[in-house]
């Protein structure tokens, strides 16, 4: 096998299995929602609510928040 | 991490940014307007000798514009928006706080030790990355600061998530560190040759045809990866928090942000079509583009659809005019990169100045326009002052949108001529123009255009006036806007 | 299944970084092998030229002149023919240029003589009346930088072996009696043929001026 079949292999294998990723991502994001596991357009407030005392949209659990929640 | 009832976010870094987004600005778009005078009236090559000339000034207007105003312009929103997305203070870490403004002084030097060399002809040569191995050298520490404050900041974010505009500015961060180290990869000649002469001299560890593909796969992937990835991260932050309305889709958003990282790296072949890089690299260049236009369409529509129902803001702010005619120019150019990507309008358009038109429709229309958006937004918040002057900004628009009109349409127009007469022949088959009738053909175009930028530059003069004024005699405020910056 | 990506940033860079390195992984790292091969009789540039390659690249020529022909019919006619990989061999770095706001340069040395060159960077209206082009005179005043161009070509002989003869070394004293036996002779036959008296009367005195280093490459560029 030549360099370049092997690229050309490498290159199709790959493309296909980034694009059944890339679907598989539109799967995911679609169905948890619908399932209502997830809500991935709370996140877009992360930009509106973004004082320091803004409650984040959710809390990274490693901080030791010793604030007092609101 | 201490709670404390006055604990702000810390902007110190940011307005450092801001100032050096004016100065570049200034001196790159300056340097523009003589160079692009310089090709409608050749005897302005002469004002500062050797030094003045087209060829020398040339590289410097794009380094100083890339690397000066660009750069700094994505470092203002970085250090802005990104403690804001996170909600972390840099003030909570002074580690990395310092690590930033150290980062910030390593810029200054780089970036002033980079214009003195280009105007002493010191220069690799190869397109938007001619800094010598001293300065590349420079730069990548300089990024490696960049990506420890960024990790650190995130390291200590109070959001689980990260917000998609972290997303852009990780993928600028790692994309610009992958493709800067390859294409500059060089040997010092000093070291091998005993020390015989110039001792920041080196020779490109590629030669010919390999050289020319790692070029423009750096060349085309730092249009990507400086002049797209990051501004979109600005108008992710930027016209939400503007306008008040949440992104339309943030799935969208998602889904844009992995077609833009894999379809991107493919289409740099564009820049070699019917050169004497293997063919299929140059189809799968051409292919790629075209793919292009969806992930960049997609991040560009899901811009314009958050203005829904909010249209009428458009008529009163002229922040969000800049971001939705800045979204608007990046759906012009990335319509216009694909086309001029297919082969047989290469043909023609390739080293025509229908190139430099399609760049400047892209980074004066979207990248300038969006970066003004965000200073101006920012200083309001930085300041806590109200932005200088309304009207100021409204002229600035209007004249700054002219002249990028009368930019590209004069570049469409004169890119097309000149291709079209290259090519020309007669009935017996000869070619009907000499070179230098495809020249002077150009001189009404060349002229439109630097009328164009200078427009441009004085909108750039009007813009750093109202800055000034806002940083220094703006009303001050009592509390921080919440979404719509105050003007008067 | 993909929440991983959207709450860790090390596996997120991660994937992003798979991502976007997968085009050079597969595109431009396997061919590198290939296309750097030298068309037959190809020969490396001499020290003089490469001192021009220096002056091109200092001011800049590359900014409006390109230097690839591509396989059109109005191309060839133009400028000659059609630009080959193996042509390129031994240019680091490579100088096709982007934009031609000047013609194509790759086969200049062809259809233009020393004497046009000299002319040409004179007073560019001298020979092309309609000419933008900005004039170079500072390149007749200008020492050529050999010593860096001799430099050059021992790290290209030491690193990537190419074939320059034994008077290529990596000594003071080598450098000095190749400028002396090798270089000025070539510079001297540049000069004489460039018709122009102040800079052949600086070649005889030992010092070569910009131009005639210049010129040199121009002349090689076929």
């Amino acid at each position: 096998m030549t360099l370049t079949e092997m690229q050309g292999y490498a290159f199709f294998f790959l493309t296909v299995l980034l694009v059944v990723i890339l679907y598989g991502y539109i799967l995911h994001l679609y169905r948890s929602e619908k399932k209502g596991e997830m809500d991935y357009e709370k996140y877009g407030k992360m930009a509106l609510d973004d004082e320091l005392h803004n409650r984040p949209v959710e809390l990274n659990p490693k901080v030791k928040n010793e604030e007092k929640e609101n | 991490m201490q709670s404390n009832a006055a604990l702000e976010y810390d902007y110190s870094v940011a307005k450092l940014y801001m100032w050096t987004t004016v100065i570049f600005g200034i001196v790159g778009m300056t340097i523009g307007v003589l160079i692009a005078s310089q090709l409608a009236f050749p005897e302005l090559n002469y004002l500062f000798g050797e030094y003045g000339t087209f060829s020398r000034l040339r590289p410097m207007h794009t380094n100083v514009v890339i690397y000066g105003f660009t750069v700094s312009g994505i470092m203002v929103s970085f250090y802005y928006s990104a403690q804001r997305v996170l909600k972390v203070s840099l003030a909570e870490l002074p580690l990395i706080n310092l690590l930033a403004k150290i980062g910030f002084f390593a810029y200054l030097i780089a970036a002033t030790f980079m214009v003195i060399s280009l105007a002493m002809g010191i220069t690799a040569s190869k397109e938007y990355a001619q800094m010598e191995w001293p300065l590349d050298i420079a730069i990548v520490i300089y990024w490696v600061i960049w990506g420890v404050v960024m990790f650190g900041l995130i390291g200590a974010r109070r959001e689980k998530s990260l917000y998609i505009s972290l997303w852009y500015y990780i993928a600028c961060f790692l994309g610009v560190a992958m493709l800067y180290l390859f294409n500059n990869m060089e040997v010092p000649t000093y070291f091998l040759s005993g020390g015989l002469g110039a001792w920041y001299h080196s020779v490109s560890m590629y030669a010919g045809t390999n050289d020319a593909l790692v070029q423009w796969w750096w060349g085309h992937n730092a249009v990507a990866f400086v002049f797209t990835v990051p501004i979109i991260a600005i108008i992710y932050y930027f016209l939400p928090k503007e306008s008040g309305q949440a992104v339309y889709s943030y799935k969208l958003s998602l889904l844009s942000f992995w077609g833009l990282m894999f379809v991107y790296l493919w289409a740099g072949g564009h820049h070699l079509l019917w050169s004497t890089v293997p063919d299929w690299m140059q189809t799968m260049g051409s292919v790629f583009s075209v793919v292009l236009i969806l992930p960049s369409w997609g991040s560009a529509i899901n811009m314009l659809l958050t203005m829904k129902g909010e249209w009428n803001q458009l008529t009163e702010n002229p922040l969000i005019k800049f971001m939705v005619l800045a979204s608007t120019f990046y759906m012009l150019s990335t319509l216009e990169g694909p086309i001029q990507a297919v082969k047989s309008v290469n043909a023609i358009a390739h080293f025509t100045d229908w190139i430099p038109g399609h760049v400047h429709d892209g980074v004066l229309g979207w990248v300038a326009f969006m970066i003004f958006a965000a200073v101006m937004h920012a200083s309001t918040r930085v300041f806590k002052r109200e932005i200088y002057s309304k009207s100021l900004l409204e002229a600035q628009f209007w004249i700054q949108t002219t002249g990028v009109v009368l930019y590209f349409t004069s570049m469409w127009i004169a890119g097309i001529t000149q291709g079209m007469m290259w090519r020309a022949v007669d009935e017996y088959g000869n070619l009907m123009y000499s070179f230098i009738d495809t020249v002077s053909v150009l001189h009404p175009y060349y002229t439109i255009r630097a009328i164009g930028g200078l427009l441009y530059l004085i909108g750039m003069l009007m813009f750093a006036y109202n800055f000034f004024m806002t940083a220094t005699a703006g009303r001050k405020l009592e509390q921080e806007p919440q979404f719509r910056s105050p003007m008067a | 299944m993909f929440h991983w990506l959207e709450k860790n940033p090390f596996l997120f860079a991660v994937g992003v970084f798979i991502v976007i390195a997968f085009a050079g992984l597969i595109e431009i790292l396997p061919s590198f092998t290939n296309a750097a091969r030298p068309i037959k009789g190809l020969k490396p540039y001499t020290v003089l030229q490469l001192a021009g390659k220096e002056v091109y690249k200092k001011d800049n020529c590359i900014a409006c002149h390109s230097q690839l022909i591509r396989p059109f019919k109005s191309e060839t006619d133009r400028y000659g023919k059609y630009s080959l990989s193996g042509e390129y061999a031994y240019d680091r770095p490579f100088l096709w240029g982007s934009k031609r706001t000047g013609p194509d340069l790759h086969r200049v040395g062809n259809y233009r003589t020393p004497d046009w060159h000299a002319n040409h960077m004179w007073n560019p209206k001298s020979v092309v009346p309609a000419s933008i082009m900005p004039a170079y005179k500072h390149q007749f005043k200008n020492i050529a930088d050999l010593e860096t161009a001799y430099a050059e070509a021992v790290t290209v002989k030491k690193v990537f072996h190419t074939p320059y003869g034994n008077d290529i070394q990596p000594s003071k004293a080598a450098f000095e009696k190749y400028y002396k036996t090798t270089a000025l002779p070539e510079a001297l036959k540049i000069a004489k043929a460039m018709k122009n008296k102040d800079v052949l009367a600086m070649v005889q005195q030992g010092k070569i001026p910009e131009i005639v280093a210049l010129i040199a490459y121009l002349e090689r560029l076929k």
